[in-house]
């Protein structure tokens, strides 16, 4: 799986190269500016861009704002970016064109190296992986909107972990139930958020987008 | 007439020698005509002492011994008898009105006075109290002009005179208007005016009505510009009453405020009318002053401390804010110290005897050295949260990041409330203020989530009548009271630095309605922010 990093710190792009390259994934570029990252993932086309929010040349979101615009030049192309603080804000916008592959994590989530990786893979295969610190904001929120309001708080939790980017055995595991009872749920969830049955990576990006919205 | 000519060649002599000897008291050469220039304005003296010899003799031409004594006195004394000339004039001006009133009186003797020949009625008469008149003021600009005997005094008098006329304008001194009003609609009422009949009945009625009208509009309405116009008309009225006591006019039936006067054949009541002139004038002399100073110096007096006042005020808001800021500031660098100190600090330091314990134990138990290493993994993770959330506090991310208006979405998104967002901030926001107004729509909208028991908040954010303005308004219980919570307050400490509000209106029952206001445009660049 080939791979672009964009991280400014010196220590920290080499520790994602080292530890990426430990786990079988192919570097295809590790750039420290956003005009870098922008060229890399639009010519490299990689199967993810692991990308930091702040970025040089304004220290700023610039890495995001990269990210987006590669996006709209490549639609769906993953991208997982990593910050020291997490936004609901930033969420919504990575979310925002519908087309998946994107992944929102705290830099800590690098730590566990198996989750992290997961997490990789997730976003390269069209899925969402949002960190739980933005899940848990999200889903203390109360919404006025009826679809939302109507989800059970069993159906809550199913989209919470499916917003963190888990599959449904995940999720059973998690939950201690069985994976039947997940899809019921997540079956349910659609239903009550009136997303027409389609590819069912792409029906989860829509019920976490229906929940930020909301 | 010969005695004329030598009087005018002489005067004109010395003039002319005073005006090109230049400057009072400039340097002089020696000798003769050195001596002569140092006399100055004395020689003056001469003419006086001519025309006063003159006078002394009638008709009949110069009296040596006034002469002769006027040149010792320019030669041997000459500071006393340059003082002596602006008497001399006023003498001779006084000789002059005396002649003029004799001539009213019946006298008829031609007199030749200085430069005119003065007799009763007619030109004679009037060229000598213009000629009176020339020399009182010439008199009274040389007194002042030289070091007279007593015009220090006189300006001191001047000096102490107009210094007792300060303080405001009050509403009797405007009710002189009605006098003056009263005055000069006595003069041009109905009757012969110059033998011209003029302001009889409905013109008159009419003419009166629009002039009280007017005054009592002035007076109430401005009470400085109906006293202004009071002394003005008192000045002129007075003047105009010693105009006709001397002058006198032969118009039967033409009256003079309050006195008739009759071109009568026997002595004329000139008296009434110079008396009553008098009074118009001392009058006017004494309002005069005090509009003066109400409209010279007290405008601007008034505007300086008013100014001052202000100035004042500023620099004491301005002293307790830096205090405050500089307070609030350090306390804030202690705090950030002390959570270093006691968090991430302590964090790393536990990480550190984690990885060392986990060092030594790896050859002999990899196992314990590996549930060393997970601890100081999940020991290092918490020392990121906690420094994340002390940043947050510092200096919000997404703040730096995305600016006022974004952050502000962010913390709305955050809220576990529905919430309404109305923001029109375009362009930027300085960092300090953004900052300030940042976290005061934070703390506000904590106490909403945490006290307020509301179902929804709205929060709009935009520039009003240039002020940066914040509006947090929820639906809950209301009763919120700002001095009781420290979070507020230390809000409103923080705004103050920028010159901000925070206003909480927060009745029972609700709703509670927070405004945040600073000031876009400040004297400080480095405040002058949105």
């Amino acid at each position: 799986m080939r791979i672009v990093i964009a991280e400014d710190l010196y220590l920290l792009r080499e520790g994602l190269v080292r530890l990426l390259s430990a786990h079988g994934f192919e570097i295809a570029a590790a750039v420290a500016s956003a005009p870098e990252l922008l060229e890399a993932l639009v010519e490299q086309r990689p199967d993810v861009g692991i990308v930091d929010v702040r970025l040089p040349p304004t220290h700023t979101d610039d890495g995001l704002r990269a990210a987006l615009q590669a996006r709209s030049r490549i639609p769906g192309l993953p991208v997982l970016v990593l910050s020291q603080y997490v936004e609901q804000l930033y969420a919504r916008e990575l979310l925002a064109d519908q087309a998946g592959g994107v992944g929102y994590l705290l830099k800590d989530r690098v730590f566990n190296d198996e989750a992290f990786t997961a997490a990789i893979r997730t976003v390269a295969a069209g899925g969402t992986v949002l960190d739980p610190e933005v899940v848990g904001k999200l889903m203390s929120r109360r919404s006025r909107d009826e679809p939302v309001a109507r989800l059970t708080p069993r159906e809550r939790e199913v989209l919470a972990l499916m917003a963190e980017g888990r599959s449904n055995v995940a999720i059973a595991q998690r939950m201690f139930i069985t994976e039947k009872a997940v899809s019921k749920h997540a079956a349910g969830i659609f239903a009550k958020l009136d997303l027409a049955p389609s590819d069912d990576d792409n029906r989860r990006v829509l019920a976490v987008l229906a929940y930020l919205d909301s | 007439m010969a005695f004329t000519l030598v009087l005018l060649l002489v005067t004109i002599g010395c003039i002319a020698f005073i005006v090109a000897r230049g400057a009072h008291g400039g340097p002089r050469p020696d000798g003769p005509r050195g001596r002569l220039q140092g006399r100055g304005w004395a020689l003056l003296l001469l003419p006086v002492a001519m025309a006063a010899a003159a006078m002394a003799g009638g008709a009949h031409g110069l009296a040596p011994v006034e002469l002769g004594l006027a040149i010792l006195a320019i030669a041997f004394f000459p500071k006393l008898a340059e003082r002596l000339v602006p008497y001399g004039l006023f003498g001779l001006a006084v000789f002059g009105l005396h002649l003029a009133k004799m001539y009213r009186a019946g006298f008829t003797v031609r007199v030749q006075y200085l430069f005119v020949h003065a007799e009763a009625g007619g030109w004679g008469n009037t060229a000598v109290l213009i000629e009176a008149a020339v020399l009182f003021v010439v008199g009274v600009w040389l007194l002042l002009r030289l070091d007279a005997l007593g015009a220090g005094q006189v300006r001191a008098l001047a000096a102490r005179w107009l210094d007792r006329r300060r303080g405001g304008i009050r509403t009797a001194h405007a009710l002189l208007l009605l006098l003056v009003a009263g005055l000069v609609m006595l003069l041009l009422g109905p009757g012969n005016w110059f033998g011209i009949r003029a302001f009889d009945g409905l013109d008159a009625a009419v003419a009166d009505l629009s002039m009280t009208t007017a005054a009592l509009v002035l007076i109430f309405r401005s009470r400085a510009w109906a006293a202004t116009v009071a002394a003005a008309g008192l000045l002129v009225l007075g003047a105009y009453g010693w105009l006709i006591a001397f002058l006198g006019p032969a118009v039967p039936g033409f009256a003079y405020g309050f006195s008739d006067l009759h071109n009568s054949p026997g002595p004329t009541p000139l008296w009434a009318d110079a008396l009553e002139g008098s009074l118009l004038l001392a009058l006017g002399l004494w309002l005069a002053p005090l509009v003066m100073h109400h409209r010279l110096a007290d405008p601007a007096d008034r505007e300086l401390a008013f100014r001052a006042q202000q100035l004042t005020k500023r620099v004491q808001t301005l002293t307790q804010t830096r205090r405050e800021a500089v307070d609030t500031a350090a306390a804030e660098l202690r705090r950030i110290e002390r959570d270093l100190h006691d968090g991430a600090q302590a964090r790393l330091v536990a990480l550190g005897i984690s990885l060392q314990a986990a060092e030594r134990l790896f050859p002999t138990n990899p196992e314990a050295a590996l549930a060393l290493v997970a601890e100081a993994k999940e020991s290092s993770s918490q020392a990121l949260t906690e420094l994340r959330d002390l940043v947050r506090g510092i200096y919000p991310p997404v703040l730096a990041d995305r600016g006022l208006a974004d952050a502000i979405r962010a913390l709305a998104l955050d809220v576990p409330l529905p919430v309404e967002l109305d923001i029109d901030l375009p362009g930027e926001v300085e960092l300090p203020v953004a900052s300030a107004v940042y976290f005061s729509v934070a703390e506000a909208l904590a106490n909403t989530v945490k006290h307020a028991h509301a179902r929804s908040v709205r929060i709009q954010l935009g520039r009003v009548a240039g002020m940066l303005r914040a509006q947090i308004t929820d639906d809950g219980w209301g009763g919120a009271d700002p001095v009781q919570g420290t979070g507020l307050a230390g809000v409103e400490r923080r705004l103050t630095a920028f010159d901000g509000i925070l206003a909480v209106s927060s009745p029972p029952g609700g709703p509670t309605i927070v405004v945040i206001e600073v000031p876009c445009a400040l004297s400080s660049p480095k405040t002058s922010t949105c």
